[in-house]
């Protein structure tokens, strides 16, 4: 809001109130008619050293990336959840735990299901779930993983304490690969490096290709580096210079120094996806569709100098599943809201169809968006990919794709 | 309750209204013009059609992002909220120009207008807030806190009474506005729009997009009398997200469109039973029936244009193209 075209004139505040972004912060205060004595508490736990949130380097002095943990998702959450109090008959906090090493994370977690909290928004490292899994086995708890899409802890971990909101990898190469032959687009080159988790990444990829009918035609590994002696493995051209046509190069690349320089670098003019060009992701910032617009904006209330991503959305997301079953399972105890949550609830998630948790691996169903840098292209599941009950389930793992059965 | 007591006065907009209201005390016994204003949220006009033969009157710049519209009583002023500057703009029907501007909230969406207590009533969607708006001072009496991103408002006969939907919240709010502040909320179906109320304003009939169903609630006592959901032919539940819903004068028949599904339902009141289904453009949100009752004009908001329907053979007529993202159509007559 400009202060200069539109200048306020208090009459009759007892404190000057020059801002109009400060009122509407006072506008969502809890209110004395709101205030209840009942609370349902949400931790979130992190890490004090999480390598993912280790700023993406070209070099010392050039940041390319900045991860940011996806806290401020869950304090918009908390935001919505205020208006939803009276209602509830309880209100909902939020309380940040920081545990110094992975090390001193189930000890922490375990003091704070003593201590009454139920819901626990997981921001940790896939390696770090097993010990949490452990302390809250048999527990009255819920744990949330709002930022690890690794494929392993729905299928192997697969506990019954975990809701995974943020979307599978298996979920997001569905996705990319339904938008591709969409497109017609069948042949793929896969430029895969040297990380384990690029390997999972082409795994995901590849079973994607061969669910919906595509093909790898070539899969190239590269190493990054400027060795001459090397070169069929760190340049593009020469690692695209391939006896086959294709249609789109797909990078797995989790350092992101080599896949920054595959665009406009191939043999052939191809679209690139994956690590760069089009992502998949499970939230963008500039998806104006299903109220996304005003969620955004009240995210960058709360972290102003950065954009809203997929972890902030499942941090968000996670919040608003606790408010919501509890508004509509009338109840403010753990079995209610659990019951709710994993039996008929479906969530507002702001992106297309309401959402819902899977009851064989507690993977929430979603949407999810392939974004360019300006724009999302599409949200998958893309029209006419359909399912026999939810055109959610045509992405990630179905009930017959999985090891895991929490519903069993 | 922390209520925005402060008087807010923005000078400029007060100097522009007194020139207005002189003169408009002469065009104040206007008949209607039959002219169809359609507003639309990305090209930041008022496309103002002709209703007999649907051409072009005026393509009306108002602010940005203009929403919400209704008419002063005498059908003198058109008011338009504009989400992105605002405001809500004063528009004069005879000579259609912008000839004031009134502050609002964050982001107005929808409002009612009060002209015998010469107030305003508008959700600020952005601001999580309603503003009671003083028309003739031009200053926002209070902001009431609302849930996130309210839309839909309506004011109960007895001028005493607003309600407001949350979207994000799922809540009706119940406002007392001489306490100024939410009294009570009743817990409806997911993402809650707009309303219509029965002729006896005992009956509040709300829009539910995402969970795709209109919710009955009696007023007093505040609470559910039930749900209507809708099963258009061809169409999957999930498509289903209603937005628009208009009620004939009679309390007979409702009319609620159906977003994504691009139909509009016909649905007998008595019994909430849909009667039909009609086929309109994409997107299908704001709905509003000519006086006479013999035609609905729907603004489609991913189609650009606006689904004409005789109400008498309930068929889609003709599609007339807009602006970009159409949002509401009010008829001057």
């Amino acid at each position: 809001m400009n202060e200069l075209i539109r200048p306020y004139v208090l009459l009759f505040a007892l404190c000057c109130v020059s801002q109009t972004a400060l009122a509407q912060l006072q506008a969502v205060t809890p209110t004395a008619a709101t205030q209840t004595d009942k609370k349902i508490p949400i931790g979130f736990l992190e890490l004090k050293t999480d390598s993912r949130y280790e700023p993406v380097r070209a070099y010392e002095r050039l940041i390319l990336k900045k991860p940011e943990h996806p806290f401020p998702g869950a304090q918009v959450g908390i935001e919505d959840a205020k208006s939803q109090q009276r209602a509830i008959g309880a209100e909902i906090t939020l309380e940040r735990m920081t545990a110094a090493t992975a090390q001193d994370a189930p000890a922490l977690l375990k003091a704070a299901i003593e201590r009454g909290m139920n819901y626990v928004l997981l921001d940790v490292p896939s390696d770090t779930y097993k010990s949490l899994v452990e302390i809250a086995k048999g527990r009255d708890v819920i744990l949330f993983n709002v930022s690890v899409p690794e494929d392993i802890l729905r299928r192997d971990v697969c506990a019954r304490e975990l809701v995974h909101v943020f979307p599978s990898q298996a979920q997001m190469s569905d996705a990319l690969v339904q938008f591709l032959v969409s497109k017609k687009w069948r042949d793929y080159l896969v430029l895969q490096g040297p990380d384990p988790y690029d390997d999972l990444i082409t795994k995901a990829f590849t079973k994607s290709a061969q669910k919906f009918g595509a093909r790898i035609v070539a899969n190239q590994r590269f190493q990054p580096g400027t060795d001459p002696r090397q070169r069929e493995k760190n340049n593009p051209a020469l690692l695209s210079a391939i006896n086959k046509d294709w249609d789109v190069t797909f990078i797995a690349d989790k350092a992101f120094e080599f896949a920054r320089q595959v665009p406009f670098q191939t043999v052939k003019p191809r679209p690139v996806v994956g690590a760069i060009g089009l992502e998949t992701v499970a939230w963008h910032w500039t998806w104006e569709h299903n109220g996304a617009a005003q969620v955004n904006s009240r995210f960058s209330r709360y972290a102003p100098n950065r954009k809203m991503e997929g972890a902030d959305w499942a941090a968000w997301m996670a919040v608003k599943m606790v408010a919501t079953s509890a508004l509509r399972s009338r109840s403010t105890e753990f079995k209610p809201i659990r019951d709710f949550m994993m039996g008929p609830g479906t969530f507002d998630a702001d992106k297309g169809l309401a959402v819902s948790v899977r009851a064989w691996d507690h993977q929430l169903r979603q949407a999810v968006l392939l974004a360019g840098d300006y724009y999302v292209s599409a949200s998958a599941p893309l029209e006419g990919f359909l399912h026999r009950t939810n055109e959610l389930d045509s992405l990630g793992d179905d009930e017959t794709d999985t090891p895991c059965h929490l519903n069993r | 309750m922390k209520i925005m007591t402060a008087l807010r006065l923005t000078g400029m907009t007060l100097g522009i209204s007194l020139t207005a209201a002189l003169c408009l005390s002469a065009s104040a016994m206007a008949k209607g013009t039959g002219y169809i204003f359609v507003s639309n949220e990305k090209t930041n006009n008022i496309i103002v059609l002709e209703s007999k033969t649907l051409k072009l009157v005026k393509d009306l710049k108002t602010s940005r992002r203009p929403r919400d519209m209704h008419f002063s009583d005498d059908h003198t002023k058109l008011y338009v909220a504009c989400g992105d500057d605002d405001v809500i703009d004063i528009i004069d029907v005879a000579k259609l120009e912008v000839i004031g501007k009134i502050a609002t909230g964050s982001s107005p969406e929808a409002f009612m207008v009060d002209e015998q207590k010469r107030r305003i009533y508008v959700s600020n969607e952005e601001g999580s807030s309603m503003s009671i708006i003083d028309m003739d001072q031009q200053i926002t009496l209070a902001e009431v806190p609302t849930g996130a991103e309210p839309e839909g408002v309506w004011l109960a006969p007895d001028r005493k009474t607003v309600y407001v939907t949350s979207e994000v919240g799922d809540l009706i709010h119940h406002i007392d506005l001489e306490a100024g502040h939410v009294i009570e909320d009743v817990v409806v179906g997911t993402r809650p729009r707009r309303f219509a109320a029965t002729p006896d304003g005992n009956e509040l009939w709300v829009t539910t997009e995402l969970s795709g169903e209109v919710w009955i609630i009696d007023r007093g006592p505040f609470k559910v009398l039930g749900k209507i959901e809708f099963f258009p032919p061809g169409m999957r539940k999930t498509d289903v997200t209603p937005v628009g819903i208009t009620m004939t004068s009679d309390g007979k028949t409702a009319y609620v469109t159906l977003g994504h599904a691009a139909h509009v339902a016909v649905v007998d009141v008595p019994s909430k039973k849909t009667l039909s289904y009609i086929l309109v453009g994409k997107r299908s949100w704001g709905i509003t029936l000519s006086k006479d009752e013999k035609t609905l004009y729907v603004a489609n908001g991913l189609g650009d244009d606006i689904t004409v329907i005789d109400v008498a053979s309930r068929k889609a007529v003709t599609s007339v193209p807009v602006g970009r993202i159409p949002y509401s159509v009010v008829i001057d007559e």
